[in-house]
């Protein structure tokens, strides 16, 4: 076994030192910023333009998908590649797929897999430039886990779906070019075969966004009120949305794995080097200590569980539940995590630090613990689904099939 | 990165499990156990003829000169049975513990010893039931002649009875630990088997025990900075053991929720009962990743003191936990000593403390990471 992330053939350093010096120079300017997480909660629009100015140019780099077909806006190059540019950027606490405040990074596989040539050449290029910024609309008020039971209605009319409904709980405090929603395409159909995907412009008449205000920051209503959405938008055939939804959703359930370093911690052993209680340095106690050590282990095992799903990904061969047990075991640590910060920090541990990149605020690491134990699916959503493809309770050979994302 | 067992490491696997399978099937584990036979000599002699005995050894000592990876596939296997017998105590541990502490000599007269089975050296380190580290060592060894006079009781000597010879700590006028080797027979010594919920563990006392000068496995550096290094590359192999013993858990557990019919329907369709799989498999894939990250690193000549320790406590808490949560789906079933889960849970509560519980190890993995400024003895 070789776990080292850094051997880079010839070619492949070679292009690491492109990519490093590329960056550099286009990192100017943005020193003084304060990363926001993969999903803004600062509603800093500064940091907002320079990071989607910075998708931009990485676009047109053709680096944003690196691995995508030239023809669809991609650099035609390997996951080797791919690795490099992630591994780069994350030296700057940014990452590939957040860099640009969109959920492309979901989209363009869906679209790739399920769409129609023409749909490829008119939607990926301007996606995958980064040009756009892509929301995901999926969750309703009547049901999130149950993404099945979806109210919002889209009928067909001449060469258009007429698009009604409420969407919730999604996107950022700016908006967004394009809607990927979640429709039901037949209201009198079957389960599972009534179900469509449509990529709505966001700019169309009868799209209302309203602002909530939610324990993780701003996210989004999204109201359709008889919204003329031009029939090639639909992507994957009609009734065909479960399928869709099934095969992209894997990527969501942390099928895609990450290599990402942990800033928190980092930054958590450095309050308790310099913080000191009666005259004591709080990394001297043993107590702090315990929980450092807890926090540590989860952490790693989690480090490990990504590095596992990549390397999965990477050479093509599917895990059976390594998706959706990484999905879960992220938010019970970022749960877990949210208490031991309090515990090391009281009340410290509540006020805000718009100092320091987002994913390393003790404030947001409190608030993003319960907050986001939800994200694209419940914690009991994530046990159903390795429960399913462990194939508990039924015979081995009908336990649910896995599958790979790009 | 490259995170596949390569093809000699998968026919290593194949082969242990093929040996198991013919050796020490499940009806004849679940019987040891119940008797708490710890020990079977027969099998061990064949488990040295196949090479499993002193795989790190090298080879001009009778060992197999393999990497820790290759010798983890091995114990992963054995752990899977989980097959009875100081496998880890005297064939990895203390082979090691030669390897780093004993004179020239000496490795070449036991080392191949324990090769071939014909020499079972038990390691016994720790005189407190839970305790370890340093101050754990309370057997004292008085100067006698030009070697030591060993006067102690090791309590829980984890496969005490197995042996032929023990490799004993003792503390000397000094406070220094010493280590030092003695045959079994030797005058002085008892070895009792240990009663209770636990398996293969004796106490050994120790009364006025003969230590010769040529018996003593000081290295250089002192005896702890032998056992502190030999501990620091061999943990992760009984780390694998463990490994092996968490995914057969996790397998026949996730099987029964198939087969095991209760209202009408497999119990796997119960969310309540998926959770504890689900749980088991947090427990060891945690176990597997760490042991297997740690095992390459040492491989790798990359310093690994805190990944040691950490997979220690992981693999340990995961055995211990992922039992738990088999028997949450067992239940009555599964507390019987003919069922296979009995002999996991009885091993699991034996290897919890054996060589440092969970917390010593993790409380060493920050110091090893984030040493105290005030350094506390132990």
């Amino acid at each position: 076994m070789d776990f080292s992330l850094q051997q880079d053939t010839p070619e492949m350093s070679a292009f690491r030192q492109e990519v490093r010096a590329w960056l550099e120079e286009n990192m100017k300017g943005g020193e003084h910023l304060r990363w926001s997480g993969n999903w803004s909660t600062r509603e800093n629009d500064e940091e907002y333009r320079f990071r989607r100015a910075l998708a931009g140019k990485l676009g047109q780099k053709r680096w944003l998908f690196p691995t995508y077909p030239v023809k669809y806006g991609g650099a035609g190059l390997t996951l080797d590649h791919q690795f490099v540019l992630e591994t780069e950027i994350d030296r700057y606490g940014l990452s590939l797929g957040s860099v640009f405040y969109t959920l492309a990074r979901l989209v363009a596989p869906a679209v790739m897999k399920f769409g129609t040539e023409e749909q490829k050449l008119e939607f990926l290029p301007p996606m995958l430039r980064g040009e756009l910024a892509v929301w995901q609309v999926l969750t309703e008020p009547q049901g999130g886990s149950d993404v099945a039971n979806c109210q919002t209605k889209a009928i067909r009319d001449g060469d258009h779906y007429v698009v009604n409904g409420q969407k919730v709980l999604v996107g950022h405090h700016l908006p967004p070019d394009y809607l990927w929603t979640f429709v039901c395409t037949n209201p009198a159909g079957k389960r599972h075969e009534n179900l469509g995907w449509l990529y709505i412009p966001a700019n169309l008449p009868g799209v209302t966004l309203q602002h909530m205000h939610l324990m993780m920051g701003i996210k989004n209503a999204v109201f359709f009120d008889n919204v003329r959405v031009p029939a090639k938008y639909l992507v994957g055939g009609e009734n065909n949305g479960w399928k869709v939804a099934n095969s992209y959703l894997e990527l969501e359930h942390g099928g895609g794995g990450s290599v990402a370093e942990q800033p928190l911690f980092k930054r958590l052993i450095d309050h308790c080097q310099k913080a000191d209680f009666d005259g004591e340095s709080l990394i001297e106690d043993q107590d702090i200590r315990d929980e450092i050590a807890d926090m540590l282990i989860d952490l790693d095992v989690q480090r490990l569980m990504g590095l596992r799903n990549f390397w999965h990904r990477y050479v093509r061969e599917p895990h059976a539940y390594g998706g959706p047990q990484f999905l879960y075991f992220q938010r019970m640590v970022r749960l877990r995590n949210s208490e031991r910060v309090q515990k090391i920090l009281g009340y410290d541990a509540l006020v805000p630090d718009n100092s320091v990149h987002e994913v390393a605020d003790f404030e947001y690491t409190v608030r993003s613990g319960p907050g986001w134990l939800h994200g694209g699916g419940t914690l009991d959503t994530d046990r159903l689904i390795i429960a399913r493809r462990l194939g508990l309770g039924r015979p081995a050979q009908e336990a649910a099939p896995t599958t790979v994302g790009e | 990165m490259d995170l596949k067992l390569n093809d000699d490491q998968n026919m290593m696997k194949k082969v242990a499990a093929d040996f198991i399978k013919v050796e020490a099937p499940s009806y004849r584990i679940t019987d040891w156990y119940q008797k708490k036979q710890a020990f079977i000599p027969a099998l061990y002699k064949k488990t040295a003829e196949v090479g499993w005995l002193g795989m790190m050894v090298p080879e001009e000592l009778g060992g197999g000169g393999t990497f820790l990876m290759d010798c983890a596939v091995v114990f992963e296997e054995l752990g899977r049975a989980p097959l009875p017998g100081p496998y880890f105590a005297s064939g990895v541990l203390a082979a090691q513990l030669m390897l780093d502490g004993a004179s020239p000599e000496m490795k070449k007269t036991w080392l191949p010893k324990i090769c071939d089975g014909s020499a079972v050296i038990i390691p016994a380190i720790s005189d407190d039931p839970m305790q370890f580290g340093p101050r754990s060592v309370q057997t004292r060894a008085f100067k006698s002649g030009e070697g030591y006079k060993f006067i102690g009781a090791k309590r829980f000597v984890q496969d005490g009875s197995a042996a032929s010879h023990f490799i004993l700590a003792a503390r000397d006028d000094a406070g220094q630990v010493v280590l030092g080797l003695i045959d079994r027979n030797a005058p002085g010594v008892t070895v009792t088997e240990a009663s209770g919920f636990m398996i293969g563990a004796a106490e050994v006392k120790l009364e006025s025990v003969e230590v010769g000068k040529y018996a003593v496995l000081n290295g250089s550096n002192g005896a702890w900075a032998v056992v502190e290094s030999a501990l620091g590359k061999v943990l992760p192999i009984l780390c694998a053991y463990k490994v092996g013993a968490c995914q057969e858990i996790f397998e026949m557990t996730n099987e029964y929720t198939r087969t095991r019919v209760v209202f009408g329907q497999p119990i796997g369709r119960f969310q309540r009962v998926q959770d504890h799989c689900v749980d088991i498999s947090i427990h060891l894939d945690g176990a597997r990743w760490t042991t297997y990250e740690t095992l390459w690193k040492l491989d790798s000549g990359i310093e690994a003191r805190a990944s040691v320790h950490q997979a220690k406590a992981v693999a340990s808490e995961a055995y211990y936990q992922s039992c738990n949560f088999s028997h949450m789906v067992f239940a009555g079933a599964g507390t019987d000593y003919k069922h296979p889960l009995m002999a996991h849970s009885v091993l699991a509560h034996s290897l919890y403390q054996y060589l440092g519980t969970p917390l010593y190890h993790k409380r060493a993995m920050v110091d090893a990471l984030y040493p105290r400024k005030l350094k506390r003895a132990g």
